[in-house]
């Protein structure tokens, strides 16, 4: 009966035409309605037309695909996911327009061990991107900006530019694994030191930058022909793992005669192990960078499927932190798709002491601003969508070393930009603190959080909003 | 330098003292301008680091890591072995090691020169951006790895691996090599290049003549992905 309808059971009337059965979509004469919208739609979850579009690329290009900005994967959650809860009744809110609420920020405090530590105004910098991936007017506009609001830049691996160094009046000095132009006299030149292990774009890899960005004034820096596509090395050429390390972070101490604090910046995979390990090993600031992190070039892959979300890391991170006794010691700074003061509250009261933004402060000079529409025109993209920082071709001259688009920054004008946008983002996260009670933003906590879903309370360990209590195991 | 007189020089003991005071001794005596002499080294980790033009030290024994290492100008003789990474980010000055040099050494120098009496460790050269290393010995494996420029010259052969994946600089063999790295070629040098490092090892007292020369150089297929078009990246 089951697989067999055709009962002997007949209708009191003569059974209807087939053509009228069937009824037309009204589109295509005599194709049945409801059936065409399931090939409008494409309805596979596995097989999107993003991922059939990803194995046609593949099937031409034969390699992977290289593309910059950051990760599409939009299964990572958002700090979209958390929201205050500011002071009611159980606390005291502070008054916005007359109590005031402090954002110094010091990092590599070690007396004995730093002579000189770092202290910002507020508790966000420029994150570490080199010259090279950014055109040098970006680098020094970025220097600029963060300069009028006591904030600092980092380098990036390509070495140390000197529009930079005349621009920034706290500058990190990165340390990677290709070591581009580093020697004493650009060390001692430094604020801070930074030893790079990775970062949260492209955990586990070095550094990339097409030929198209190597530029004469980049090669000679990177001590590099021309022209080539710079594949850097991921591990150090001198020390390999935390043991080596240690007497590394000693030699740069005897270098710079304990003068200025040592980061570590690493990508976010193991922090609950890996910010152990580099906290033991003696470093004085560790930078989580999320997988959200922004690059120049990378991998597609890398971007969408290594590394953990930012979120999840910072309380990781500093769990760690607390489980080996150095809390008091070492500062923590996270970094990875830190948008607007609202994401750097929220990194703080995660466990964060200060924050870094890349892709927002290069938004804030001007990347997919709405100008020069007829170049993002020819890169087949739109302001808003545009990722071309591989190309070298970006159309607001950002992310390139050509001479014509890079002299599309107004160097003062832009610098204004990222001193307002930094401005802004601390008003933001002094708004939240003192909506919280919070005299100083670096008092915010997980207790002043709430989570919005499961996945956001499991990540974080936030109690879960209205039912106070974290999502556990 | 290691030929002047014993008795001209400040002796500074290392033994188990924190390294920052033997540093801070160190750095004391080469602002006084006195050639200096380091004994009981123990092997110590960091020894030397970041000293500048001027600096005539003699270590008399083995050192750790880094000796010499962010070099800027000092000479640097170390009587015995190496650890890893001596005279490592150098910019200029010169260092001999009597021994064996450890691993990684002369790891991303800029310049200056390293002269290395008995053999090298792997990775010697690795990063290197300038200045010449001389091992007087064999190397081993993974010689110059990533190297941007410079020279490395090996007097009695190389490991596994010579040249590997470098962008620059160049590797002179004189003996066997265990076998050829990643994108690296044996190319015939021509008299102008044979006579400068000759002219190298003279400065060192060596004799370069006669020798049965292998240039090791980048093949520069690693150089670039298929394309060097910037058109063909824009359909990511």
């Amino acid at each position: 009966m089951a697989d067999d309808l055709k009962t002997p059971w007949e209708y009191p009337f003569e059974p209807a035409a087939e053509e009228l059965i069937g009824f037309a979509d009204g589109a295509i004469e005599n194709r049945p309605a409801g059936i065409p919208s399931s090939y409008d739609r494409g309805g596979s979850i596995r097989w999107t037309p993003e991922s059939i579009s990803e194995i046609h690329a593949l099937s031409q290009l034969g390699r992977y695909q290289i593309r910059g900005f950051n990760t599409f994967n939009k299964s990572f959650p958002t700090l979209d996911d958390l929201v205050f809860v500011p002071a009611t009744m159980t606390r005291l809110p502070l008054e916005g327009y007359r109590e005031s609420c402090d954002t110094g920020t010091v990092l590599g405090d070690r007396p004995g061990l730093v002579e000189q530590p770092l202290e910002l105004d507020i508790p966000i910098y420029i994150a570490s991107m080199s010259f090279g991936a950014l055109s040098a007017p970006a680098k020094a506009a970025l220097g600029y900006g963060a300069s009028k609001v006591g904030s600092m830049t980092c380098t990036g691996e390509g070495g140390m530019l000197e529009d930079e160094r005349r621009a920034s009046q706290t500058l990190v000095y990165q340390m990677t694994p290709s070591r581009y132009m580093l020697d004493l006299e650009h060390l001692r030149k430094a604020n801070a030191i930074e030893l790079v292990v990775g970062q949260g774009a492209k955990p586990g890899t070095g550094g990339l930058l097409l030929g198209m960005k190597v530029s004469d004034r980049v090669a000679d820096m990177r001590s590099l022909p021309t022209g080539v596509d710079q594949r850097s090395t991921v591990r150090h050429p001198d020390f390999l793992g935390a043991d080596d390390m240690q007497i590394k972070i000693e030699e740069l101490r005897e270098a710079t005669n304990y003068q200025v604090p040592i980061f570590l910046k690493m990508g976010a995979t193991r922090p609950r192990w890996d910010v152990a390990i580099a906290a033991k090993a003696g470093v004085d600031v560790i930078v989580v960078d999320g997988a959200e992190g922004g690059t120049g070039a990378s991998p597609e892959l890398l971007m969408d499927h290594t590394g953990i979300p930012t979120m999840s890391a910072i309380p990781a991170a500093r769990e760690a932190l607390e489980d080996c006794g150095k809390a008091d010691e070492v500062k923590l700074v996270a970094a990875g798709g830190i948008r607007s003061g609202a994401d750097a509250a929220k990194c703080l009261a995660l466990g964060a002491d200060a924050v870094m933004v890349g892709l927002g402060s290069m938004i804030a000079l001007g990347c997919n601003s709405p100008r020069y529409l007829e170049s993002y025109q020819a890169l087949g993209t739109s302001p808003g969508r545009c990722h071309h920082c591989h190309t070298g071709l970006c159309p607001v001259g950002v992310a390139t070393q050509d001479p014509e688009l890079e002299s599309r920054i107004d160097v003062a004008a832009a610098s204004e930009r990222v001193a307002r946008y930094l401005t802004a983002m601390t008003m933001e996260i002094s708004l939240l603190a003192k909506a919280c009670g919070k005299s100083s933003v670096h008092n915010l906590e997980k207790e002043d959080l709430r989570a919005l879903s499961m996945e956001a309370s499991a990540f974080t360990g936030v109690k879960m909003a209205g039912i106070d209590k974290p999502f556990t195991w | 330098m290691g030929s002047k007189n014993m008795a001209e020089r400040v002796e500074i003991t290392a033994g188990d003292r924190p390294v920052r005071e033997i540093n801070q001794d160190i750095r004391g005596q080469v602002q006084a301008g006195k050639p200096i002499v380091v004994s009981n080294t123990m092997s110590r980790h960091n020894l030397g680091v970041g000293l500048p033009a001027g600096a005539d030290i003699l270590f008399k024994g083995s050192v750790g890591y880094y000796c010499g290492g962010l070099n800027d100008g000092a000479r640097i003789h170390v009587t015995r072995d190496c650890g890893w990474g001596v005279g490592e980010a150098m910019a200029t000055g010169h260092i001999t090691v009597d021994g064996y040099a450890g691993m990684s050494a002369g790891a991303s120098m800029l310049g200056g020169s390293i002269h290395v009496r008995g053999n090298a460790g792997p990775r010697c050269g690795v990063a290197m951006k300038g200045g010449d290393i001389i091992v007087e010995g064999s190397i081993g494996y993974l010689s110059g790895f990533m190297a941007h420029a410079g020279r490395i010259i090996a007097l009695g052969g190389t490991d596994d691996a010579a040249g590997d994946s470098l962008w620059g600089g160049e590797v002179w063999v004189d003996g066997p090599i265990g076998s050829l790295g990643v994108d690296s070629k044996i190319i015939e040098p021509d008299s102008v290049e044979v006579e400068s490092v000759e002219a190298l090892l003279a400065q060192h007292g060596l004799d370069g003549s006669g020798r049965d020369w292998k240039k090791i150089v980048s093949a520069q297929r690693l150089w670039h992905f298929e394309s060097r078009d910037a058109r063909a990246w824009l359909m990511i």
